[in-house]
């Protein structure tokens, strides 16, 4: 499902990817970026996070002329006086008017990395508002954005991911090449999707989804059928119809069994008498010393 | 001034006991103090990749050995540095820097070296004295100031002459050092401003100047919140940004005369180069000695 809402199937609407510090959702992005121009659309990006040259390497040499990046990354707030896009320029008239200012008349992209960075100097509330201005305007079709989850408080993310038609949440596995996508996908009927799939962005961009990898550390190796221990060995552990009969037929030493319960109470044949010759030394009483107890 | 020189020899990389005094700066000693690591890193003076900004967080540990490792490994490969020094003053780095053989104080003199002073600055600008051209980067601690855009403009000052006045002399790429950025959160500055201003310098000096970037972010172990001004907040947010994060931390077990706790490099790239190691270390006199966990010679 990744690739096909990737792939822009869909007829627009706002895709959020979230991401870690432990696996960055850059990549995906770019992949995105690749889809939207191999699909011959105007791709307008806000690079608050990452320089021009990062984003541009790899991608479609056909179409690159459909990408324009908006330089945020250089001077987001004007401290050097050569700002292109400062973030207080975010709002959905000043993109509006960019995205208008390209003479391509087919639908538009817009790429926003990354909304994590925009947060920090917008009230969540107002990105909120303009990200919905933007999508009902009609001048962006597909909005994709990434988000840093870690570094945001649950509600806030919850808050923008709800605008989203698609959040595809990135994890790493680990100590592995893939990661993990999953994707949650409402489409305009209302019906929501999920899914969760391993995959890697390779060098040039193509996107390679894996099934469920046996070396996961998850694995639940569950034997269905039950080993026979006593089989393929050097001797014989096995027992005879006549061997188990005998085995059954011993008496265990601490059974109290009806032979030993008779045995007990039937008196001894006067086995073991005591003579006892008592020495020069010994102090011999006749007396029973518990005489006196009142037992 | 005998107690001075005292004092500031038991702030040295290991706690010193004897009270030598420190030698004469003879010729520049070009023996490796950190091998082991400058290996791990595959980097030497000689070669080093451009354009790095290199994360060094701590946590229950000291990772300032590391700072005085990359202070004397950029200012060998003839780089010139901007150092901020926030928590320590510039006679703590000289006498350490001086042990693994490099003079601060001559590559200062030389220009190669910028170095500021905030610890010695800070006491003027809190009282309000006249403010000159050095103080403007110790704005923040005027309140409200939250901006930490007067650093910024003191660093981008120091490392964007191309050499500085004396032709002759041309220095490498250009290097900050910041030690460290906890520490502003104490003063006061909200971490959304510490994030401005280190996305500015790694725009400015990492992406624009292809120099490097190293800053240090300590953190508590208490502050385990989502609390959105704490240290590891900081951390979290410019683990985004670096392409290379060592991360120091005592040993899980306790304190241990042999190894003085652990360290996690993390190379930040993508697919195959993305890549974590723990090792074990040692801070001695002269350096730290890096090993596999396990394989550490009082062990083995």
């Amino acid at each position: 499902m990744l690739t096909e809402v990737l792939q822009g199937s869909d007829s627009g609407g706002i895709v959020i990817i979230r991401d870690t510090s432990s696996y960055s959702g850059r990549d995906l992005l770019k992949y995105c970026i690749n889809c939207a121009l191999k699909r011959e659309e105007d791709v307008h990006v806000l690079g608050f996070e990452v320089p021009e040259q990062e984003l541009r390497s790899e991608l479609d040499s056909n179409n690159k002329h459909l990408f324009h990046f908006h330089n945020a990354y250089s001077d987001p707030l004007g401290w050097r006086k050569q700002s292109s896009f400062t973030v207080e320029q975010f709002s959905a008239e000043n993109i509006t008017r960019l995205v208008r200012e390209t003479k391509h008349a087919k639908a538009s992209v817009l790429v926003i990395d990354s909304l994590s960075w925009i947060e920090r100097h917008h009230n969540p509330v107002a990105i909120c508002q303009q990200l919905h201005k933007l999508k009902k305007g009609g001048a962006i079709r597909t909005i994709c954005c990434l988000l840093h989850m870690d570094l945001h408080q649950q509600g806030i993310v919850e808050s923008i991911c709800h605008l989203a038609n698609t959040v595809i949440t990135v994890t790493a596995v680990n100590n592995a090449l893939y990661a993990e996508a999953k994707t949650t996908h409402r489409k305009k009927s209302g019906k929501v999707m999920q899914e969760e799939e391993f995959f890697t962005v390779m060098e040039n961009l193509s996107l390679s989804i894996e099934k469920r990898p046996s070396q996961s550390g998850h694995a639940q190796v569950h034997s269905d059928a039950k080993v026979d221990p006593a089989s393929n060995l050097t001797f014989n552990l096995r027992l005879s119809e006549v061997e188990r009969e005998a085995k059954e037929k011993v008496a265990l030493p601490f059974v109290f069994s009806q032979e030993k319960k008779s045995a007990l109470l039937k008196k001894g044949q006067g086995s073991g008498r005591i003579i006892y010759e008592p020495d020069a030394n010994d102090d011999f009483d006749e007396e029973d010393p518990d005489d006196d107890l009142d037992i | 001034m005998i107690i001075c020189i005292v004092f500031l020899l038991t702030q040295d990389l290991q706690s010193c006991t004897s009270f030598h005094t420190v030698p004469p700066p003879g010729p520049c000693v070009r023996s490796e103090m950190f091998p082991e690591l400058n290996s791990i890193l595959s980097s030497s003076p000689e070669n080093f990749t451009e354009g790095e900004f290199i994360l060094l967080s701590d946590r229950q540990a000291d990772a300032s050995f590391l700072i005085h490792h990359y202070l004397t490994f950029y200012l060998r490969a003839r780089c010139r540095v901007c150092f901020l020094g926030l928590v320590q003053s510039f006679s703590h780095y000289s006498v350490v820097s001086q042990r693994l053989g490099v003079n601060l104080t001559q590559a200062k003199e030389k220009g190669q070296l910028v170095f500021l002073e905030a610890l010695k600055a800070s006491p003027g600008v809190l009282l309000g004295d006249e403010s000159s051209d050095k103080t403007a980067a110790l704005d923040y601690l005027r309140s409200p100031c939250p901006e930490l855009r007067g650093l910024y403009e003191f660093v981008w000052n120091s490392l964007s002459r191309a050499g500085g006045e004396d032709a002759a002399e041309s220095w490498g790429p250009p290097v900050l050092i910041i030690d460290d950025l906890s520490v502003l959160l104490s003063l006061g500055v909200s971490a959304g401003a510490i994030l401005d201003f280190t996305h500015y310098c790694q725009a400015t000096i990492c992406s624009q100047l292809q120099g490097s970037m190293i800053a240090l972010v300590r953190c508590d172990d208490e502050e385990y919140d989502e609390d959105e001004e704490s240290s590891n907040y900081l951390l979290k947010a410019l683990s985004h940004q670096c392409s290379l994060s060592l991360r120091v931390e005592g040993l899980s077990t306790g304190y241990c005369r042999d190894i003085h706790g652990q360290v996690e490099i993390w190379w930040r790239g993508r697919g195959i180069k993305n890549q974590r190691k723990i090792f074990q270390y040692k801070v001695h006199d002269k350096g730290a000695s890096f090993f596999a966990p396990g394989t550490s010679r009082a062990v083995l």
